[in-house]
């Protein structure tokens, strides 16, 4: 093709094009303008952005924990606001005027039509003054937003957790476009972990505004606008006056309770001690309680059940028991000779009793740790770690909160990470055969634990919500959850379960809960603590023969376990198991006895 | 022979352009004219508009040597900067495309454009070995050129901008002497799966259209059934592949053809801007008077949607004016290609007028509602300090070429 040729196709293409732009705009512009004129004149167009009622939670007898109330939010939109106007509105909330000038500064460079948030839950009389001085106070205005609220007698802090204003972090990572600067979003507990059921969506409003920007209707008949949906409800499992007597029991101490199902599950009660009033992030943030609350030395805004690493002390035994049986390196009726202490190299480890020659379900009853000094020797770290990564230690339970730890679960590979290769001894066992030492686990892990040994092996991920409904279609989607099955013959969960009865209802550690109508079982433990006093355990199920709640309970710096944590732990299963209404619960219902 | 003034500076170019940015402030000026933030956008425009003056002279005074020997430096430099801007830049309005330096926003991609457009050109002409686009390797390496910076823009999450890069290649090569049948098996798949979308009728109307083409090309049976063949499958599996899709992709999709289904997202601007350019009527509502522009319905109408105001505001007459303004760049763009010597000059200017008509049809299309609606500048006119000096940069080379155009290196 001659060069020329060439020439003349760019030529004719770019000359084909503007002629189609202009025969557009001839269109627009001439045939169109009428049509066009008018709508300019009446019908600019504003938009305006609703924001949906969150979703509630619900317990699992169908009574509301989480509610949302009306409220109103002051806005300003930025490209109608008069800066000259900063000082009075800044009067007007009660607030510094770099306060809005920081916020403004903030949304540069973002849509300019969008309303900025300034403040939530503004008064009512303040609504009714920027009503009157509308003329005056371009580009202020309010929006209704939903707050959240809790009709409840207790707290829930950790479960539910609070909802806070969005971070620039946050919305420079988000997926998508959903959030803008100032919309709330989940930030802990389930409002987080379930944030993108509890949002709903975004609707909008296109408005028509005259010449001078005053809303004169819906644009085309509100054919374009779309409706908010509201978020979903999530019905929890959670028992809201089991709950409420756990959050009484646990008052002014600082430790962990949790309560599931251990057929499914299920989560009935969750506290973690000291808490907060969650009621301090609705509306505008109480910036004052917010910030001793993140200093407390106390940390009442860290979630003790899911969020804690300690070591387990005894109620570790029945893993023990598991290991050495697993390995066959003991059988169900094989004893082991129990003097009243071991020596292991140069040193000497103590035990509160001499049992004599015993077998695993004596020594789970009355808590022999030379017993398990021994085993943890006999069955060798590899096997040690093998056999707890089975009952879910070292990894997350998938619990449905978020920041959940995994604990610390030592392993060959850990050892030689922290100490070496080859620079540290089986010594190390010794401790952790009873325990103690460097293994960290959380209640949530434990209340796991104890649940898949009182089922015979069937281990539950824990949960708090059963299933959500959208509140618009009513459509309800159960959630599922992973079960999986530990497969060992069934006489070794005998074994255990048997010692675990004896704890309670023979010479065990715990028969200061003996309780003459439902048949308890469990296992004390008490965590040695190098800074500061020991931190007391107790896990459990009832009733013995056919488990419907398990337990377990932590009490920070509070002793022995059974002297803690197991009363508490008993007065839960009973309540629960008595339809809540029993309360066995009395502070001197305590023995000292060592475990 | 006295050479003539005219002979050496290209007055066409030079004073169509002073006239463009000089409209563009006016126009900016406007659009922010009473803004709470940033009224002093015009004042920034007219500062860059001098320096990019001065920029643009200089360029074209230049021995044009230096174009080819720097053009892959240049190219490797815009490319490094394209990949800092991804690990150090700021994200605005989703982008991730930019860098802050003392208060000024930058934007890599805008410079990317020329250092790609010549190192394309380089590539295919570097003044010794002609490479030929119909060799399937040269085509391949020079598709490289132009895949990096798409892909790295695209990555910044910038689609508007990285489709510029796509939009030069193919004149480039038909300029650089790709034959019309290479271009044509190219061309029609994409068009024809593009006419499929739209309706069966179209599909066939283009069908009908292809066999034609192939007939004339005389290209023999086995090649041009083969054509065929693709073209058709292109045709059917663009719905087939529609299909696979989520619905909400298809919604995505099909409001790239109608922004109205979309009237929160992009379709809220188009619904607007339609508004504004039919109310302005054959006149216009006069400068500062259009009611649109003035109450702000548009979001940062003083970056792309500045044809908004210049349409509300001087009507169909100013409107066209400015068109046919950018007709005459484009014409005088291409027509220094053609007179020129340097071939790997005129490879650059084809380029150039590639990018002009490429900004201004999608540019101008999305705001009339003919076109997509994805985030590329008006060139001269819209406000951006990187777009503005690129593109002056651009006309500086244009010049350039000119001035120098019966030197063969």
């Amino acid at each position: 093709m001659d060069s020329a040729v060439r020439k003349y196709v760019f030529i004719g293409i770019s000359i084909l094009a503007v002629i189609l732009l202009i025969t557009r705009l001839v269109q627009l512009q001439v045939v169109q303008e009428k049509e066009f004129g008018k709508e300019s004149q009446k019908n600019s167009i504003k938009k305006i952005t609703e924001t949906p009622a969150r979703g509630l939670m619900f317990d699992r007898n169908g009574k509301v924990l989480v509610d949302n109330k009306p409220s109103y939010t002051l806005t300003i939109t930025p490209f109608q606001f008069d800066k000259n106007l900063i000082d009075e509105v800044s009067s007007l909330i009660g607030e510094e005027p770099g306060y809005i000038k920081e916020l403004l500064s903030k949304a540069k460079g973002t849509n300019r039509f969008n309303p900025v948030k300034v403040k939530r839950d503004i008064d009512f009389k303040l609504i009714s003054y920027i009503e009157e001085n509308r003329e005056r106070l371009k580009g202020v205005s309010y929006q209704v937003e939903s707050l959240r609220y809790y009709p409840i007698k207790f707290r829930g802090s950790h479960i539910f957790g609070y909802n806070g204003e969005i971070t620039e972090k946050q919305l420079e990572e988000q997926d998508g476009t959903y959030y803008r600067q100032g919309d709330l979003v989940g930030s802990t507990g389930l409002e987080r972990y379930y944030e993108t059921y509890l949002r709903g969506e975004k609707g909008s409003k296109l408005i028509s505004v005259d010449v001078n920007g005053r809303e004169v209707g819906p644009y085309n008949d509100g054919m374009n606008d779309i409706k908010a949906l509201n978020g979903s409800d999530l019905h929890l499992s959670l028992d809201a006056d089991l709950q409420e007597y756990a959050e009484k029991l646990m008052l002014n101490k600082r430790g962990a309770i949790i309560a599931v199902d251990p057929r499914n599950g299920e989560i009935l009660c969750m506290v973690s001690k000291p808490d907060f009033d969650l009621s301090i992030f609705s509306g505008t943030p109480d910036a004052k309680s917010i910030a001793k609350l993140f200093s407390d030395e106390n940390k009442p805004v860290f979630n003790r059940v899911t969020q804690t690493k300690y070591p387990p002390g005894s109620t570790w035994k029945m893993m023990m028991g598991f290991a050495g049986l697993g390995s066959e390196k003991i059988t169900t009726t094989s004893t082991i000779a129990c003097g009243g202490s071991f020596t292991f190299g140069n040193r000497t480890f103590e035990d509160h009793g001499a049992y004599g020659s015993i077998n695993l379900t004596r020594a789970l009853e009355v808590s022999a740790n030379v017993f398990f000094y021994k085993l943890s020797l006999m069955i060798g770290l590899d096997n040690y770690t093998k056999y707890s990564k089975m009952f879910g230690f070292g990894a997350r339970t998938g619990i449905d909160l978020p920041h959940e730890t995994s604990g610390l679960l030592p392993s060959t590979a850990y050892f030689n990470k922290v100490y070496g290769q080859n620079k540290w001894g089986q010594g190390l066992l010794v401790s952790l055969g009873i325990g103690q030492g460097e293994l960290g686990v959380s209640p949530v892990q434990m209340v796991a634990y104890v649940s898949a040994i009182c089922m015979d092996g069937i281990y539950n991920q824990p949960h708090f919500v059963k299933k959500v409904v959208n509140q618009t279609t009513s459509e309800e989607k159960m959630l599922q959850f992973t079960q999986r099955k530990i497969d060992f013959p069934q006489k070794y969960y005998d074994a255990v379960k048997k010692g675990m009865y004896l704890v309670v209802n023979g010479t065990g550690t715990a028969k200061n809960i003996r309780n003459s109508e439902y048949i308890l079982a469990g296992k004390t433990g008490t965590a040695q603590n190098p800074n500061g006093n020991n931190h007391s355990w107790f896990v459990g199920y009832a009733p013995y023969g056919d488990p419907k709640i398990a337990v377990c309970v932590l009490g920070e710096n509070a002793g022995w376990g059974n002297q803690f944590a197991a009363p508490i732990a008993a007065a839960i299963m009973v309540r629960y198991l008595s339809g809540n209404s029993a309360d066995t619960y009395s502070e001197s219902n305590v023995i000292k006895v060592n475990d | 022979m006295k050479e003539k003034f005219t002979d050496k500076y290209d007055l066409v170019l030079f004073s169509t352009t002073i006239i463009m940015v000089a409209i563009g402030i006016v126009a900016i000026f406007s659009a922010t004219f009473g803004n709470t933030g940033g009224t002093d956008f015009y004042l920034k425009q007219m500062v860059f508009g001098i320096i990019g003056l001065v920029i643009m002279v200089v360029i074209s005074l230049l021995p044009p040597k230096y174009f080819s020997k720097f053009s892959y430096a240049s190219y490797g430099f815009a490319i490094f900067l394209l990949i800092l801007v991804l690990v150090f830049g700021k994200t605005i309005n989703g982008n991730k495309s930019w860098f802050y330096i003392g208060g000024f926003g930058i934007q890599p991609s805008e410079f990317a454009k020329i250092a790609t457009v010549m190192a394309l050109a380089n590539f295919l002409n570097p003044g010794d070995s002609e490479k030929n686009p119909n060799k399937m390797l040269d085509f391949i390496k020079a598709c490289i050129f132009v895949l990096i910076p798409f892909a790295l823009v695209k990555l910044q999450n910038d689609t508007g901008t990285s489709l510029v890069f796509l939009s030069f290649l193919l004149p480039i090569f038909f300029w650089a002497g790709l034959s019309p049948f290479v271009l044509f098996v190219i061309i029609t798949p994409i068009a024809l799966a593009i006419l499929s979308f739209l309706g069966q009728i179209y599909f066939y109307a283009g069908l009908v259209v292809v066999l034609i083409s192939l007939y004339f090309f005389k290209k023999g049976i086995l090649l041009s059934s083969f054509v065929f063949i693709i073209n058709l499958i292109a045709g059917f599996s663009v719905h087939f592949l529609y299909s696979k899709l989520q619905v909400y992709q298809q919604n995505r999709i099909m409001a790239l053809f109608d922004p109205t289904l979309d009237p929160l997202g992009s379709g809220y601007n188009v619904i607007q801007s339609k508004v504004a350019i039919g109310s302005g009527g054959i006149f216009g509502k006069g400068l500062l008077q259009g009611t649109q522009t003035q109450l702000r319905f548009i979001p940062e109408q003083w970056t792309d949607f500045i044809f908004c105001m210049i349409g509300e505001e001087f009507g169909l007459i100013g409107a066209s004016v400015i068109i046919l303004l950018y007709l005459i760049i484009i014409i005088r763009l291409i027509n220094n290609a053609s007179t020129s010597r340097n071939k790997f000059l005129s490879l650059v200017c084809i380029g150039f007028a590639s990018l002009f008509l490429f900004h201004l049809f999608i540019n101008v299309g999305m705001t009339i509602g003919i076109m997509p609606v994805i985030g590329i500048p008006l060139p001269l006119v819209s406000y951006g300090v990187s777009s503005l000096l690129t593109f002056m940069a651009m006309i500086g080379i244009g010049m350039n070429t000119y001035r120098h155009r019966n030197l063969y290196l």
